[in-house]
């Protein structure tokens, strides 16, 4: 009777676990998309931090600029908005990452990565921006700053995405 | 692996055993070394011995024995089988070559050589000179088991194997070192840790060439991971049991050295450096508030000084509602300046503490905190808020609970500081990113420094940032590879 008991437990117990293992293998893009969206978050929080130490002129804010012109924007409301619609843009960045260069080991594609998003921003996209100053007017501070900061922030989801890549296939070479 | 050493097979004749072994260990010319001879149905046996290493009170109980069987036995008997059975110990086993009655005997055993047999035997009446296991003065618990390592290998795989009777725990041992033959031990769960981990570690191990170690498990580490010149710890150490089990279930591979009390624990991220065992015998809620307080501690121990140094150099960064910091009087002698004294001034009180006898350190602490901090800032050398940061910055290292952790952290301290110094709000962030940059580029034994958080992982650093119930981490951290995801099973 009671070994009948345990055993029904066992079955009850076991479905739903065997179901997030199989959903742990199959979910490489639902890790990329975690990937960016922490990356984004973090990253932005620290550029906010920075921001408020004015180590920067660049606040998470800039992003809202493009399409919202009420004041809210340029109160500490807007730079936490500013913060979630940058964790969700990152989720687009990484699976880009994941699109494009996944199969590169070597963290210096990370960073790299994230160069070329920072002049995305700072060139391509200035004119989007219209409260962004043009480089030469920001300033030594304001350039290392967000620089060193877009470098974090390529090696985080590049150096992030590169190795579960890397680990995804080396587990299916094991697994055939 | 070791070049193939010519062998010496016992000799039929004893007399010529003895010439060797004599020649050989310096038996006469050493005093710690000795040989007992005595006759046993006629037939003439030597005991060789190492005085110090073995337990006098075993071996006359066995010489007695032996002496026994002179009376009962007639000479015809077979001597070999004879003696053989009345060894009256557990541990006895055949030697065929005099080398190996050489490394034998000077480890401790006792080796039993008959005239006219080309084998000895060998018994294990080892009893080394040690402590008994006591608590580690690095790894405190409030509450727990306080017994610890101690510089005894076999009392430290016995402490291991009290905590772990799986027999699929695997304890390899093997010698290290041409003349000391230092006895070193590969731990693991066999269906667990990573066999590509294993086989690396092992090779590393096998080729060691080197004399001696006897900075025992330091200089193994050195061999097994490429330290150079990069100031941070790339293995873990520790000298609880408890912590040393706890690593195998999740699938470490840990390094015994004799002579030791610290366990290898591999492989090892920055992250396993910021974790302490108190914190899984709190509660979950106290384990993780422990845990942000030290690592408010150790982000202080880093980034407060530099910070600080910029605000005084550049004040107008300084945001409107803490514009208080920052120093109220005019100083004689640069911030900077002082920052740099302050802190040698802390390294050389931590180093005199360390050789200071005890009963003179009362004196050297009163010396240190009243005369030197109050009278420096009382004659103008020092402001007051220098002796504040740089006090908060040391604190912060103490709370950090790997040592090495917190040396290396002091290191990257000094560099922001002198960054911030010279070059502003860029030398600080550049500085910042090198020395992220520069850690995501570590990867010993195949482990990337900064895993989980770069790269990323979601679990892994959830299981970083708070203390998770122990029902519910069911599953082992991935960078470790193990065999065997689960630690719980599902029913």
């Amino acid at each position: 009777m009671k070994s009948e008991r345990n055993g029904q437990e066992e079955t009850d117990h076991r479905e739903p676990l065997e179901q997030n293992q199989t959903e742990k293998q199959v979910s490489f893009t639902g890790r990329v998309l975690t990937i960016g969206f922490i990356g984004g978050l973090f990253w932005s929080l620290i550029g906010y931090l920075l921001y408020l130490l004015n180590f920067t002129k660049i606040k998470p804010a800039l992003v809202l600029t493009p399409w919202v012109v009420a004041d809210w924007k340029d109160q500490a409301l807007g730079n936490w908005i500013g913060i979630f619609i940058i964790a969700f843009l990152s989720m687009l960045v990484a699976m880009a990452y994941k699109i494009l260069l996944a199969k590169f080991k070597h963290m210096i594609t990370g960073v790299i990565y994230g160069i070329i998003l920072w002049g995305i921003v700072f060139y391509l996209l200035r004119p989007i921006f219209p409260a962004l100053e043009p480089i030469q007017e920001l300033g030594t501070n304001t350039v290392t700053t967000t620089l060193c900061l877009y470098v974090l922030y390529g090696l985080f989801i590049g150096f992030s995405i590169s190795f579960e890549y890397d680990e995804l296939t080396k587990a299916r070479q094991e697994g055939h | 692996m070791h070049p193939k050493k010519e062998e010496t097979p016992i000799h039929k004749k004893i007399a010529e055993n003895e010439k060797f072994l004599k020649d050989k260990m310096g038996i006469g010319k050493s005093f710690d070394v000795g040989v007992r001879k005595m006759n046993i149905l006629n037939k003439e046996v030597h005991i060789y011995y190492c005085t110090g290493l073995c337990d006098s009170e075993f071996i006359i109980m066995l010489l007695k024995e032996l002496l026994e069987v002179d009376h009962e036995y007639r000479t015809s008997a077979k001597t070999k089988d004879v003696i053989k059975n009345h060894l009256a110990h557990q541990q006895v086993s055949t030697a065929k070559n005099l080398d190996e009655v050489i490394d034998r005997v000077l480890s401790g055993l006792i080796a039993v050589l008959i005239d006219g047999q080309n084998e000895g035997f060998i018994v294990d009446v080892r009893s080394y000179p040690g402590r008994t296991p006591q608590e580690p003065d690095v790894e405190k618990v409030v509450r727990g088991s306080r017994d610890g390592y101690t510089e005894n290998i076999v009392e430290n795989t016995a402490l291991t194997r009290r905590r772990l009777r799986d027999g699929r725990l695997r304890n390899e041992i093997m010698q290290v070192g041409d003349r000391s033959k230092t006895d070193v031990c590969i731990s693991f769960l066999e269906d667990v840790a990573d066999p590509g981990l294993i086989e690396t570690i092992r090779g590393e191990l096998k080729a060691i060439r080197i004399d001696g170690i006897p900075m025992a498990d330091k200089t193994v580490e050195e061999f097994l991971v490429k330290q150079g010149w990069n100031p941070f710890p790339l293995v873990r150490y520790t000298e609880r049991p408890d912590v040393a089990a706890t690593h195998l279930l999740e699938g470490h591979v840990l390094v015994f050295v004799d002579t030791s009390p610290s366990v290898i624990i591999t492989p090892t991220t920055f992250f396993h450096h910021v974790q302490h065992a108190e914190e899984y015998r709190q509660t979950p809620m106290i384990g993780a508030f422990l845990r942000w307080i030290r690592f408010a501690g150790m982000l202080t121990s880093i980034f407060l000084l530099p910070l600080w140094l910029l605000f005084v150099l550049h004040g107008e960064l300084l945001p409107e509602n803490i514009d208080f910091i920052g120093p109220n009087k005019k100083s004689n002698i640069p911030i900077f300046l002082q920052i740099i004294f302050a802190e040698m001034g802390i390294d050389v009180l931590r180093m005199a503490a360390i050789h200071t006898p005890s009963a003179l350190s009362t004196a050297m602490g009163l010396i240190a905190a009243v005369l030197i901090g109050q009278i420096a800032i009382d004659v103008g050398l020092f402001v007051s808020e220098v002796i504040l940061y740089v006090a908060l910055a040391a604190i912060g290292s103490f709370s950090t609970p790997s040592y090495e952790m917190s040396i290396a952290n002091k290191i990257v301290r000094l560099i922001l500081i002198t960054l911030v110094f010279l070059f502003g709000v860029p030398g600080f962030v550049i500085g910042c990113t090198a020395v992220l940059l520069y850690m995501c580029s570590i990867k010993n034994l195949n482990t990337p420094y900064l895993w989980p958080f770069i790269p990323f992982n979601p679990q892994a650093m959830l299981q970083v940032l708070v203390r998770v119930a122990v029902p519910l981490s069911k599953v082992r951290p991935s960078i470790v590879h193990p065999q065997q995801h689960k630690k719980q099973s599902d029913a």
